[in-house]
């Protein structure tokens, strides 16, 4: 088997005892790496019902064949877990060298299992595991656990940590990362903090084994000069992802005030030409030839990496359109590892049950002041506000009452991104059907639906595009692992992955294997939600209420007066189940389950809930 | 009449302007205003006139405002 290791680490935190365990060909080409080892391991190995935050759920990192190898933008790793936050399986992708060193250390995946005595730093050099001493870090910030991990291992090792969000189990608390980069939305972080393992530091010095290491290293490196060309010749990173910014401003996609309001007068003062001009340095993952990572000095002068979603939903989305406060706000979730898009949802929503009379308190739109004062009570879960902050917004809604989900901006628990999708039916939809709630990775379709579609249609090609960006985004990325911007921001040909995936390998793979393959662990993923929520339906795949609201349409500008009507949502939903072979609750049928494979994992759920 | 053009991202690098007023005769079309401005070569964007999607044909009237925005896969 050539591409993979074939290894997984698996290491228990309670007894202190590691072990190398091999899997088979069968295994790699059937789940191919990252979300898909993910998703099959904690479907094998977790029991439905379990206390996410508890010593029996794991922590999986997973890699994919091309993670490590020199090649566009493949410097991720995907963390996996019971999510805190929705209750079922959940994952994210960070940047970090992780990617490189735990392949090199031998390693296609870890599975970190039960619970520290003592705050842990997990160290693994090629064979070797040690349980070292994270004390003397616990209670500190993420920074600052970076400082102390390079003065300890130098620069030249794959780390994973948390800040103090994570320690204090916070539900959308996220892994970091050394070179600044964040993942695992669902509270990942939250994960790790509920076993006392503070960081894990990775170093390998192995070859990665590779069909033909000469032919992949010289396409590899000859890619990354070329995806650096195109960036340079594109602008893309002039502005990286906040150039979105200033265009969901203009065609009434911004998330204003919790999300009700579309575009604002002042958007321009954080839009992606006033961060380029304030940028004092920019950072990229391992194996980047388009860095997206744009740090400026925030309000109290320290750097602060910002891209579009941590400025749509902590600047915009809060009334915040002041660049060094949001810079401030981001700052401080990057510091206690908090998930910054669930973070502005959650303090938006929290400001909007305050002025709707749903819950009583003192924050109010527009106070950055007041909101850097409710990160800290939130990450430290300090009182009855920081507990409640900490617990993400439909747990919130829940204890607020008074009709407050409607406008708790999420589904499934997960925060939504940066999109208002008032009248914006197929992201709506993307939202929607995301199998772990609403991230923004799975399906991006607004540039579809703007430009090649109608704004106005709930069509089936609408549901056919969500499925086939699903496919690539969620599916194939997710898998390889790596990092989606060369392919539609510079226009780096898709057809460039399965070449890779080739050459590592020495199979002969097609883009139509990595959608079957996809369909495969999205539908895996269903059986995961279904195992833990027998009663779903059709109703878990709505985005958030309010979009529905009438009352809620904008009065002015290009979707005045129009909202998503209820009915045609539901068509459209539909469409989408109808086009990927789910029954009418959006599970996928035993038929489809066969078709893909997945008899076995079908007959497990079956214990749990009924299949069509 | 007069008309504002707003650019989005690296266009506005490309272009050497973030957002300006033009002047066209009436009627003008959104392809007749990107020409004046010198953008015609850029087909592969997304063109919205007021926030609505519009085509080259699409005739424009006067105050309107025609952004132009490559197409992103997110943030």
């Amino acid at each position: 088997m050539k591409g993979w290791t074939g290894h997984i680490l698996r290491v228990n935190l309670t007894d202190k005892t590691y072990k190398k365990e091999s899997f088979s060909e069968e295994f790699a080409t059937t789940w191919l790496g990252g979300r898909g080892f993910a998703a099959k391991i904690l479907y094998d190995e977790l029991k439905p019902g379990i206390d996410p935050l508890g010593p029996e759920n794991k922590f999986v990192v997973a890699l994919g064949p091309i993670s490590g190898i020199p090649a566009p933008n493949t410097g991720k790793a995907v963390v996996a877990a019971k999510s805190p936050l929705t209750g079922f399986y959940g994952d994210g992708n960070l940047g970090s060298k992780v990617s490189e060193h735990l392949r090199k250390a031998g390693y296609d995946a870890m599975i970190v299992e039960g619970k520290a005595e003592r705050p842990t730093l997990l160290y693994i050099e090629d064979d070797k595991v040690e349980f070292l001493s994270a004390e003397e870090v616990w209670g500190k910030g993420t920074s600052i656990v970076n400082e102390w991990i390079y003065a300890k291992y130098g620069k030249n090792v794959g780390t994973l940590n948390i800040g103090q969000g994570g320690e204090n189990m916070v539900r959308y608390a996220v892994v970091r990362s050394l070179e600044g980069r964040a993942g695992g939305r669902p509270g990942m972080g939250a994960v790790m903090g509920s076993k006392l393992l503070k960081a894990v530091v990775v170093k390998g010095s192995k070859p990665i084994p590779q069909a033909d290491p000469e032919a992949m290293k010289a396409l590899g490196y000859g890619d990354l000069k070329k995806v650096h060309e195109l960036d340079q010749k594109s602008g893309w990173s002039r502005q990286s992802t906040n150039g979105v910014l200033a265009w969901c401003n203009e065609v009434a996609g911004l998330p204003v005030q919790n999300f009700r309001k579309t575009s604002h007068p002042d958007a321009w003062k954080i839009d992606g030409e006033r961060l380029d001009k304030a940028r004092v340095a920019t950072y990229g993952c391992p194996s980047c030839t388009m860095k997206c990572g744009i740090t400026i000095h925030d309000k109290e002068g320290r750097e602060s990496e910002l891209d579009y979603e941590n400025v749509g939903l902590l600047g915009s989305n809060l009334n915040i359109f002041d660049l060094c406060q949001v810079g401030s706000l981001n700052f401080l979730c990057d510091e206690y590892g908090l998930d910054t898009m669930s973070a502005g949802c959650v303090l938006s929503f929290y400001a909007d049950a305050i002025e709707r009379g749903a819950t009583e308190g003192d924050f109010k739109f527009g106070d950055a002041e007041r909101a850097k004062e409710l990160l800290r009570m939130t990450a430290m879960r300090e009182g009855k506000v920081g507990n409640l902050l900490a617990d993400g917004s439909l747990r919130m809604a829940k204890a607020f009452g008074h009709g407050s989900e409607a406008y708790a901006m999420q589904v499934k628990g997960l925060e939504v991104a940066a999109y208002n999708c008032k009248f914006i039916p197929g992201q709506a939809l993307s939202f929607g059907v995301a199998p772990i709630g609403a991230h923004h990775r799975e399906a991006w379709i607004i540039s579809f639906e703007l430009k090649s579609s109608s704004r106005e249609s709930y069509g089936p090609e609408k549901a056919a595009k969500v499925i086939e960006l699903q496919r690539i985004r969620g599916g194939m990325f997710e898998t390889l692992v790596a990092c989606r911007f060369p392919w539609i921001e510079v226009g780096w040909q898709i057809e460039n992955y399965p070449k890779y995936f080739n050459a590592v390998t020495g199979l002969n793979w097609t883009l139509d294997d990595m959608w079957r393959t996809a369909d495969r662990i999205y539908s895996l993923i269903k059986l995961h939600y279904l195992r833990e929520f027998p009663n779903a339906d059709r109703k878990g795949d709505y985005p958030p209420a309010v979009w529905f609201d009438p009352s809620n349409a904008d009065t002015a500008g290009p979707i005045a007066g129009k909202y998503l009507e209820p009915e045609k949502y539901d068509g459209l939903l539909q469409h989408y189940y109808d086009q990927r072979g789910y029954d009418k609750r959006g599970i996928p049928t035993k038929d489809l389950l066969g078709k893909l494979g997945l008899s076995s994992e079908a007959a497990e759920a079956e214990k749990y809930a009924k299949l069509s | 009449m007069k008309i504002t053009i707003k650019l989005i991202g690296p266009l506005i690098y490309k272009a050497g302007f973030s957002e300006k007023k033009l002047v066209l005769p009436d009627p003008a079309t959104v392809g007749d205003a990107l020409e004046r401005a010198r953008l015609e070569k850029y087909r592969e964007v997304i063109i919205t006139v007021n926030g609505r999607a519009v085509c080259f044909s699409d005739v424009l009237k006067d105050g309107d405002r025609l952004a132009l925005s490559p197409i992103y896969s997110g943030g």
